[in-house]
């Protein structure tokens, strides 16, 4: 199922591309669809994997902003590097960590401190799993999440052990009450310093330990080391990734052939991705549009889509309304998401966000063009750019009644973005 | 007030109808033909989570234990400050206002609550209060919507629905299979942005698609019901939009959840979250600032009730997903435990301590051991609250009357 796809005839089309850049990234572009299908399949996966540098002034333009303090500007600052496109995998990626790793300001109370593990999934989340799970061992707003920060040999603290197996790198079933006792001991000693991840010798237990059957005067780098050991290992990170790319219940011949993939790969995100954006797998029909989009990227699609002006600011408190507040999930599992993402509060809160960004969009049409004219290009447009060939009828004919003036315009807009199938990526 | 009552029990069907689409029961309990024409303003349960496990010791302290001194050097709370119960307990310091309660009758506290061999995990320990099974991971489906499932199947029970208020999330324990839970942040979270000419529009596409994808449907269902109702809520909200609250979220939260029950959407579970009890570290003040926002705001809660009548049929459950461990540890905090206390209130509980008293000298591997088995706080609940047939092999407790 991984072996590489090759499409029959016409199989490379507008769907199968906006599948890719849907999944890979946070959607396509007005134009850029068109763009992928002459590149061809490989060169569109290519393009995908090596779309990687963000604008110089907007990456920077975090730093003189930390000292405010400020979680929303962090918010806003991510949402505007994930709208802007620069690197739309690495930050995917990285979303994908933060879930994963599901760490929030509302304990950390550090925007610093959250911008640098955010940092370190953007910097670490394509690369080798192994030095992401060791540096997230050692990042300061993690320590201080899972209460690490001041991890005494006296008195051990089971939090981050305990996290680590059940969710971070084995999942439950995988590890015993014992094993987590014994990681704890080899985690003493870490704390922290200000801002900084400090080891202090003197509190640390040097004694025996034993960890998922691994013997010795275990300190964290070996805990970590046994985890990542452990053939759960491999399937826990593979499922994470199924799960974010691929389906919302992954198969479990899916889990075991990713892993495989991962380990061939020597724990790289990035070519095990690879392998992945290219398999017959993944441009199946079972797992197209088969996953409810989170907040984020519904946010994202519809923007990028319309093309439409939009401060990331109010795109991210929008997002917050449709519950995945960045930076602030709600509690150390992360967003269950899927089906979860949607009930009636929620569903309003949708049609509330994609409402606002229709109407952004009546501002960006230019009110003396020819009425004509203008409602057939928009027509064309909202169809082609939203990339939703399920979309029924009806929405075509709301269009067609509906396109004709700039308010018009903005209503037939929301109804493509309401729709229940632009929700489904 | 008045008149939505009657119109309420005149339109009974209509209402029913309309609570189907609210989200409260889903389309299939409909069909099936299980909704009545009475809609009896029932009785609701209000479940205050305290989610990060509560450190139950120095909520409702055993100041005669000295072991309780011995094993919190800098946590434990002197005698003289807390509010005393009797029988050798007292509440924090902060919760003055809930031990007010405590004397009026209005609560029952229930001492040593868990389950058999308990879990650390916040989330496997919060699953098992879920879903009722410590055995067993239950994924789909929790005890209270069980619960609601079960009372759909009686057709003058059919009005029951859940909300969640707080947050976007529903959590496991109202998720069932025939009823539908949902779940607003707050008052404003449910009115509708409109645009000129879009409402007609939109509502001309309604209505399922033949052959359409099971998520795709899933969507189109909830769209629908949520368009609906959408306006039906707002009303219900502006009604609770008082004044005279305290200020802490979880007053403003159950501020709300009295007005949605006053309302009479026949509601019958309403679920809150009260977040930060995992502390396991410098814990003193912060503990004590969660303690007093759950003590007021279940006091101006219980206020509200009477002020508006509805005192009666509303008991509240507050429960946390695991106490924690009797010694301090390093961090002046403390780490996951085992039992735990629950709390009971409201006009119809049966007040006082219940329960075996946790013994300090007595612990089992440094951790309080259950007396009681939630499960039996639960059974209660649902026989002697909800009225409903229970789900669980065990022999209730005695806490209404």
């Amino acid at each position: 199922m991984l072996r590489p796809w090759q499409p029959r005839p016409g199989e490379w089309n507008d769907q199968a591309a906006t599948h890719l850049l849907r999944r890979a990234g946070f959607g396509p572009k007005k134009g850029q669809v068109r763009q992928m299908l002459e590149l061809g399949l490989s060169g569109a996966v290519e393009t995908v994997l090596t779309t990687d540098t963000h604008a110089e002034e907007l990456y920077r333009g975090i730093e003189p902003l930390l000292a405010q303090g400020e979680v929303s500007t962090l918010q806003a600052w991510w949402m505007a590097l994930i709208l802007a496109g620069g690197a739309p995998l690495r930050e995917r990626t990285a979303l994908c960590w933060h879930n994963h790793f599901a760490t929030s300001f509302d304990k950390v109370d550090d925007v610093r401190l959250m911008h640098r593990q955010n940092e370190l999934f953007r910097r670490e989340g394509l690369g080798d799993f192994r030095r992401l799970l060791h540096a997230v061992a050692r990042d300061t707003a993690m320590l201080l999440w899972l209460d690490g920060g001041d991890n005494l040999k006296s008195h051990p603290n089971e939090n981050f052990a305990r996290e680590v197996m059940e969710l971070f790198g084995l999942g439950i079933g995988n590890y015993t009450e014992g094993d987590v006792l014994e990681a704890a001991r080899g985690f003493t000693g870490w704390g922290t310093r200000g801002r900084s991840s400090v080891f202090r010798e003197k509190h640390h237990d040097a004694g025996m330990k034993e960890v998922l059957g691994m013997k010795g005067t275990l300190d964290a780098a070996d805990v970590i080391d046994a985890v990542l050991d452990h053939p759960a290992c491999a399937r826990h990170v593979a499922h994470r990734l199924l799960k974010e790319f691929v389906a919302p219940r992954p198969r479990q011949e899916w889990v075991d052939a990713l892993a495989e993939e991962l380990i061939s790969n020597r724990w790289d995100i990035g070519a095990t991705l690879a392998t992945l954006f290219a398999s017959t797998l993944f441009f199946s029909d079972e797992v197209r549009r088969a996953r409810i989009a989170s907040p984020v990227e519904l946010m994202a699609f519809s923007v990028r889509a319309l093309g439409v002006p939009f401060a990331p600011k109010r795109a991210a408190q929008l997002c917050a309304e449709m519950g995945q507040a960045l930076f602030r999930p709600p509690n150390v599992k992360g967003w269950d998401g899927h089906e979860a993402w949607v009930n009636v509060g929620t569903w309003i809160a949708r049609h509330n966000a994609m409402v606002e960004v229709a109407e952004a969009k009546r501002s960006t049409i230019d009110s003396d063009a020819p009425r004509h004219a203008t409602a057939e290009a928009m027509r064309e447009e909202l169809l082609a750019n939203v990339h939703t060939p399920q979309l029924d009828d009806a929405v075509g004919r709301a269009l067609a009644e509906a396109a004709d003036t700039p308010t018009s315009i903005a209503v037939a807009a929301a109804l493509v973005l309401t729709s229940p199938e632009f929700h489904l990526v | 007030m008045v008149t939505d009552r009657r119109d309420f029990l005149v339109n009974g069907i209509q209402v029913a109808c309309s609570l189907s689409l609210l989200g409260l029961m889903k389309e299939s309990a409909l069909r099936k033909g299980k909704v009545g024409g009475k809609l009896p303003l029932e009785r609701t349960l209000v479940v205050v989570q305290l989610s990060g496990g509560n450190d139950g010791l120095n909520m409702l302290v055993p100041h005669r234990q000295d072991a309780y001194y011995r094993a919190r050097p800098t946590l434990a709370l002197g005698r003289d400050r807390l509010h005393a119960l009797g029988r050798g307990f007292g509440l924090h310091p902060q919760m003055g206002a809930l031990a007010r309660l405590f004397e009026a009758g209005k609560v029952a506290a229930i001492h040593g609550v868990g389950y058999p061999i308990p879990n650390r995990s916040h989330f496997r320990s919060m699953e098992i209060w879920h879903t009722a099974d410590p055995v067993n991971r239950v994924r789909d489906h929790g005890w209270l919507g069980k619960l609601l499932d079960r009372s759909c199947e009686d057709p003058a029970r059919a009005s029951m629905g859940a909300i969640h208020v707080g947050g976007r999330e529903i959590p496991l324990a109202l998720r069932g299979e025939t009823s539908d839970p949902t779940a607003i942040t707050d008052a404003r979270g449910l009115q509708l942005r409109e645009l000129q000419g879009f409402a007609s529009l939109r509502n001309g596409m309604t209505g399922s698609r033949t052959g359409e994808a099971r998520e795709s449907a899933y969507l189109r269902a909830v769209a629908e019901q949520s368009y609906r109702v959408s306006t039906r809520f707002s009303r219900a909200f502006e009604r609770s939009e008082k004044a005279d609250t305290p200020g802490y979220g979880l007053a403003q939260r159950l501020r709300l959840v009295a007005g949605l029950i006053e309302a009479g959407f026949g509601l019958r579970v309403l679920h809150l979250e009260l977040t930060g009890f995992d502390t396991h570290a410098q814990q003193g003040r912060l503990h004590g600032a969660l303690l007093e926002e759950l003590s007021e705001s279940l006091s101006a809660f219980q206020l509200d009730l009477e002020a508006r009548g509805i005192d009666d049929r509303v008991s509240t459950l507050v429960f946390s997903e695991f106490g924690r461990r009797a010694a301090e540890n390093g961090s002046r905090g403390t780490d996951h435990g085992a039992a735990g206390p629950v709390l009971l209130v409201g006009s119809r509980v049966r007040p006082g301590l219940h329960g075996t008293p946790p013994d300090l000298e007595a612990l089992q591997d440094g951790d309080v051991p259950f007396t009681t088995d939630f499960r039996s706080i639960y059974t209660a609940v649902e026989k002697d609250w909800m009225g409903v047939q229970t789900s669980m092999d065990l022999r209730p407790m005695e806490l209404f009357v």
